[in-house]
């Protein structure tokens, strides 16, 4: 009998428990994030907890993976319409890969629908990359981490051989050569030379600068005089770089830089270069000029390397996440954001505050990066041509093959590939 | 009456193993069969759009270079990485046979690389391997030697990650090999002594033929699973300097999880799939035809 009333004790205290549990549960809203790690990670992280302090009905599930992972695991379970995933981090050139699948939810819609419009203050080149077809197509992603290829370079070094600023590409080599002939243990170029993404990011400004393209008219234009040029003028750039640059990373770029070993950065991005000026990790403060990248041919072109925020269409919580992005793209969050993590913005107010371009020195440059840098190829090839590019141009750097010979192979590869 | 209960018992074997056998059917057989199918279609799972091609998939990767490249350079590491990690296994197995101070303590370091994450292991070895600060380079200039590019130089940066394998799969070999030496009687050696062998053909003429099955065992399990490299090329080189580290599982991923060409990451399974299956029919029927 006392069992049974204990029993019956307890049921009755779990029945209100279940419909109490049951009566919060609906009215969280529970969003999955398919994010980057690293520094864009705790960057989304930063903006999560700032969003949940004012929405506390909100919660977030955030899938820190790195960029192969991210992409792979979008592709996947975006195919499979699960709507597993709210929001998804994009790395600007394969929007076009995904929207070419119809798999992103048309964000001028959402717009119209709260009754908001496009800011005007986040920069309007960037906002256009996430825009399918490129550049006036509709609305599918918004920029979010505002990352343009930069040069970096030592004005104190350049300055003893003449250069206060480079304009060209010709006068980089002619102080990279200064530099070796006269700064023992300096290495006078540094760039990534690992096969595939790394070693063509940085060689791209190059090759625009030299007046060559990847596709002209939808075709390969590898096989050009601009492109040898460029080619030719990069591998012999490439004298003045480490011995062991075949496989210099990000990672090994910065530590050169900030360490004041190296002298010329052919390419930074911002994430790289944010303990530039802080004295506990830079032996280099106040002596580093960043800046966008010298022409030759024809004017410097920055490159932009954007990651851009979308919702897939099959996401069952729409309004409550572009509630989300419309907070993680505001002005406030990225000035946040960019003083706690120094993740760029993509907003022109932002580039202005003046305590943040006290931290970032690079900041007018990044923001004329964003105004008018170049994006590379919008194609549903670009992960495999930039892969049969990088092979390539990695073969000719370790002197497997002639500049010619590499271009030639490069153009016989690409255009099986699109033709395929 | 003999041949109604050998059914009965057929059958009741079947029974018992038919949920177990359906399960592994499924998860064995479908898959290879839908690579199987998906290598004769132009397949791109992004778009979702698939066009028959017949052979088309295995005549372009074949004629590739870099496919080429992909398959000499998994032979080469599969055929030096497994023997020599057998015969290190074998040699370690012999030395660590005599009882000596510290042998538990010996054989404990000597295991220990094989418990260790594979991709801690690339972290650890990538750090040896630095041009500029790296373990052994430091050894090199030390002695007043120039550095190497261990992983960025195209002629090394192979046997670079060779030796990787081999610092962290010998162990598995030795005890493997150990085992089976635990397993021969002692009288079987002390005959040898009587009869008067020294120790070296004691090794030589009785232990490593006695341990010939357990050899080829190693052999068939390095083989198959250094065929199938993939986790140590990601972490060091990513396929480089100049592809002289790609390899056939690595050429499978780039085409199906970088570019989604489903076909094409296909028809690369499936030579592979032939390749591995060609070497494991050939381990064993060593194995079996050694113990029929």
């Amino acid at each position: 009998m006392k069992r049974m009333s204990m029993t019956m004790v307890i049921v009755l205290l779990l029945i209100p428990m279940a419909l109490f549990a049951r009566g919060v549960s609906e009215d969280v809203t529970t969003l999955t994030i398919a994010g980057r790690d690293g520094a864009y990670g705790d960057a989304m992280e930063l903006a999560i907890q700032s969003y949940t302090a004012k929405n506390p009905n909100v919660r977030f599930e955030l899938l820190k993976l790195s960029g192969s992972e991210l992409m792979e695991q979008s592709v996947i379970e975006l195919r499979g319409g699960t709507g597993a995933f709210d929001v998804i981090l994009i790395d600007d050139p394969f929007l076009t890969q995904l929207q070419e699948a119809g798999w992103l939810a048309d964000l001028d819609a959402l717009y119209r629908k709260k009754g908001v419009a496009i800011d005007p203050d986040l920069v309007e080149n960037m906002v256009n990359i996430g825009r399918y077809p490129y550049p006036n197509g509709p609305l599918y992603a918004l920029p979010h981490v505002g990352n343009v290829a930069l040069f970096a370079y030592r004005q104190d070094v350049s300055r003893k051989y003449g250069i206060e600023k480079f304009d060209t590409w010709s006068q980089v080599l002619d102080v990279a050569k200064k530099i070796k002939a006269n700064e023992p243990g300096m290495a006078p170029i540094l760039f990534r030379g690992v096969q595939g993404n790394p070693i063509v990011t940085g060689f791209l400004p190059i090759y625009w600068a030299f007046g060559a393209d990847i596709l002209k008219d939808g075709k390969p234009a590898f096989d050009t005089p601009e492109a040898l040029n460029a080619l030719e003028y990069f591998l012999e750039l490439a004298k003045y770089a480490p011995q062991g640059v075949t496989a210099y990373q990000a990672t090994q770029v910065s530590d050169a830089l900030l360490s004041g070993v190296g002298a010329i950065a052919i390419e930074v991005w911002p994430g790289w270069i944010g303990n530039l000026e802080n004295p506990e990790l830079s032996n280099v403060v106040g002596k580093v000029k960043i800046a966008a990248h010298p022409g030759e041919v024809k004017r410097s072109s920055s490159m932009i390397g954007a990651w851009m925020v979308a919702i897939p269409k099959d996401s069952k919580n729409i309004d409550a996440a572009f509630d989300f992005l419309l907070h993680l793209t505001s002005a406030e969050t990225q000035a946040m954001i960019s003083e706690k993590n120094g993740v760029p913005p993509t907003r022109h107010s932002v580039h202005k505050i003046s305590s943040l371009v006290a931290m970032y020195p690079w900041y007018p440059a990044q923001l004329d990066g964003q105004i008018s840098g170049s994006i590379r190829p919008r194609t549903n090839y670009w992960a495999e041509i930039e892969s049969v590019f990088g092979d390539y141009l990695q073969r000719a750097l370790v002197g497997n093959l002639t500049a010619k010979a590499a271009l030639e192979q490069i153009q016989r590869r690409v255009t099986e590939i699109i033709e395929r | 009456m003999r041949n109604r209960e050998r059914a009965v018992y057929s059958s009741f074997f079947y029974i018992v193993f038919a949920p177990a056998l359906l399960i592994i059917l499924l998860l064995t057989t479908y898959p290879m069969v839908t690579i199987l199918y998906d290598s004769f279609f132009r397949y791109s799972f992004v778009v979702n759009t698939r066009t028959f091609v017949g052979l088309g998939n295995y005549i372009h990767i074949v004629g590739e270079e870099l496919f080429q490249r992909s398959l000499i350079n998994t032979l080469v590491f599969t055929l030096v990485a497994s023997f020599s990690e057998v015969v290190l296994g074998v040699a370690l197995a012999f030395l660590l046979k005599r009882q000596f101070l510290g042998k538990r303590v010996a054989s404990l370091i000597v295991i220990f690389p094989m418990i260790i994450s594979t991709m801690v292991i690339c972290a650890v070895w990538q750090i040896f391997y630095h041009y500029e600060i790296g373990l052994f380079n430091h050894v090199l200039t030390t002695l007043g030697m120039q550095r190497v590019g261990w992983l960025t130089d195209q002629r090394v940066a192979l046997a670079s990650i060779i030796l990787v394998d081999l610092w962290q799969w010998t162990p598995f070999a030795f005890l493997i090999i150990q085992a089976g030496m635990g397993s021969i009687p002692s009288e079987i050696f002390e005959a040898a002594q009587i009869d008067g062998a020294r120790s070296g053909q004691i090794a030589v003429k009785v232990t490593l033929p006695i341990l010939r099955n357990q050899i080829l065992l190693v052999l068939m399990l390095r083989t198959l699973d250094t065929f199938r490299l993939f986790d140590k090329v990601y972490a060091l080189t990513g396929g480089g300097p100049a592809n002289a580290t790609q390899t056939l599982s690595f050429f499978i991923y780039r085409e199906g999880f970088k570019f989604f060409n489903f076909g094409r990451a296909s028809a690369a399974s499936v030579i592979t799939l032939v390749g591995v299956a060609f070497l494991a029919l050939f381990y064993v029927r060593r194995l079996l035809g050694e113990e029929e």
